[in-house]
């Protein structure tokens, strides 16, 4: 049996409409781990209320933001994965079915860039990457709405064969930039080399990386490590009113490339939306987070 | 909560209860606030106020908020509140420096703060500006008693002027007070100075590596 446009669909709806509500489980455990950490009580309390309003929002089944963002996807499909369906068209009826059914509703965010006229749909929306990997026999389907707030400070930059040192230094000074206003803590995704495209890819798919995981390469985890303390000592704090905790965790990932390297910086608010799940051929549909 | 100092607050305010609040101070609000989380709202309003027309509301003694919801007017012609939740307030750095003054506020807010301009207007017309919990869409809504007004219903729902009638809408921490400190500008001032330090560790980090 393939994996059919019912099941793409109903991924899609369902895969947006759980990421409004739920705060992942890895996210939670940082934040609260980071409560018991804080040395400032306005910050500890900023963090309660965090973790307050993440359960909240999953007991009555309503929003942790009122900005529903725009619709991400990524795709992931396994070499093995039976299918007959036309993942693009299935991925925007989902989406427009969710729109028109969602309780409650979302609001109207999707940006006409030229004219700035705002609705529910738009040119390539919903935004869809894909991606294949060899020997799975399923479609791994993300889901990440991107919104204004952490959206607007993602930044990337052409270098000529940089030093580590150099690269540390734009990632923090894009950190500074941001400062208070992307709701921190927030998650960091980092992309080094490649091309233009490639590299923006990178950092984004980083900061769909669960919190606590290793970087399997050993200078990155380094990295990470040490940038996620640097960016902590800036202070900026939950909300940016002050604090240890700016940051949950900095994800970095490369690739090889030519001389001019790009070094790409984007960020996730403190809700982290993610959601994921698989499809599988005998019609299967597992909820993954 | 230890060494934080926490206020109940009840709209209108005066301007001897804005002064008396201090950055790092916990706020909870009650009465009437207006919200808004659009760019273009606020033009409206500057362009109202520059002819000389009336605002659906009158903001005087007041709070502006920079709050995104989603309203509703059910089909007994009541107006609800779904859900709301601050938006980033230095989107609006360029028009709240005047707004402040001109439409007599007391209080603005929204997360992510001001720039120097704004605290500075705060400071001189008796305004604070207050920081919401991005995110924080259950909490801030479970304070919604009820819909007294929107104003400018041509415009999508996040844009309309919407005035709503609060119960302990909070906690609210004061980010800029109304003497000209403001959490924001001392994060970016400390941010610059510990620039070189943080720098510094983390090429001794590498060469530990």
């Amino acid at each position: 049996m393939p994996i059919t446009d019912a099941m793409v669909r109903q991924t899609a709806e369902d895969l947006y409409s759980w990421a409004l509500r739920k705060v992942p489980d890895d996210t939670k455990a940082a934040l609260a781990r980071a409560m018991e950490k804080e040395t400032k009580e306005a910050a500890k309390q900023t963090l309660k209320l965090q973790l307050r309003s993440a359960e909240l929002a999953e007991q009555r089944d309503k929003f942790v933001c009122s900005d529903s963002g725009v619709p991400v996807y990524f795709v992931k499909i396994g070499s093995a994965a039976p299918l007959q369906c036309d993942f693009k068209t299935a991925i925007r009826q989902g989406y427009e079915h969710l729109v028109e059914t969602i309780d409650p509703p979302i609001l109207k965010h999707v940006t006409n860039p030229l004219t700035l006229e705002r609705g529910y749909h738009g040119k390539d929306m919903p935004i869809v990457s894909y991606d294949f990997e060899s020997g799975l026999d399923y479609v791994e389907m993300t889901c990440s709405p991107k919104a204004l707030g952490s959206g607007r400070w993602a930044a990337l930059e052409l270098f000529t064969f940089p030093s580590l040192e150099e690269i540390e230094t734009y990632i923090l000074d894009v950190a500074i930039k941001a400062g208070a206003q992307h709701c921190p803590p927030v998650i960091m995704g980092v992309g080094i080399g490649g091309t233009f495209d490639h590299c923006a890819s990178l950092a984004k798919k980083q900061t769909l990386r669960p919190l606590g995981t290793t970087n399997p390469e050993p200078t990155l985890a380094a990295m990470e490590e040490r940038l996620t303390r640097a960016v902590n000592k800036l202070g900026v704090g939950p909300m940016g009113t002050g604090g240890d905790t700016t940051v949950l965790g900095v994800h970095i990932d490369y690739a090889s490339g030519h001389g001019f390297t790009p070094v790409a910086v984007c960020f996730n608010c403190w809700i982290n939306r993610r959601t994921r799940a698989r499809l599988y051929g005998d019609g299967r549909i597992e909820r993954m987070e | 909560m230890t060494g934080t100092v926490e206020h109940d607050l009840r709209l209108p305010l005066s301007e001897a209860d804005v002064r008396a609040l201090r950055v790092g101070d916990i706020v909870y609000v009650s009465g009437e606030i207006h919200s808004t989380a659009g760019i273009p709202t606020h033009v409206r309003m500057l362009e109202c106020l520059e002819r000389g027309e009336a605002l659906p509301f009158d903001l005087r003694n007041g709070a502006l908020f920079h709050l995104g919801s989603y309203n509703i007017e059910d089909a007994n012609g009541d107006l609800q509140i779904l859900y709301m939740n601050p938006t980033t307030s230095t989107r609006f750095n360029d028009l709240m420096p005047k707004l402040i003054p001109a439409l007599g506020l007391r209080a603005t807010g929204g997360k992510g703060g001001l720039d120097a301009r704004s605290a500075q207007a705060m400071k001189e017309a008796g305004c604070v500006y207050l920081s919401f919990l991005g995110g924080g869409a259950p909490i801030l809504t479970d304070a919604v008693k009820r819909v007294t007004g929107i104003g400018w219903r041509d415009m999508i729902s996040h844009y309309r002027l919407v005035r709503i009638e609060v119960e302990r809408l909070g906690p609210l921490t004061v980010a800029i007070d109304a003497h000209g400190n403001s959490v924001y500008d001392d994060t970016i001032k400390a941010m610059q100075e510990k620039r070189a330090s943080i720098l510094a560790e983390l090429r001794a980090d590498r060469e530990r590596s």
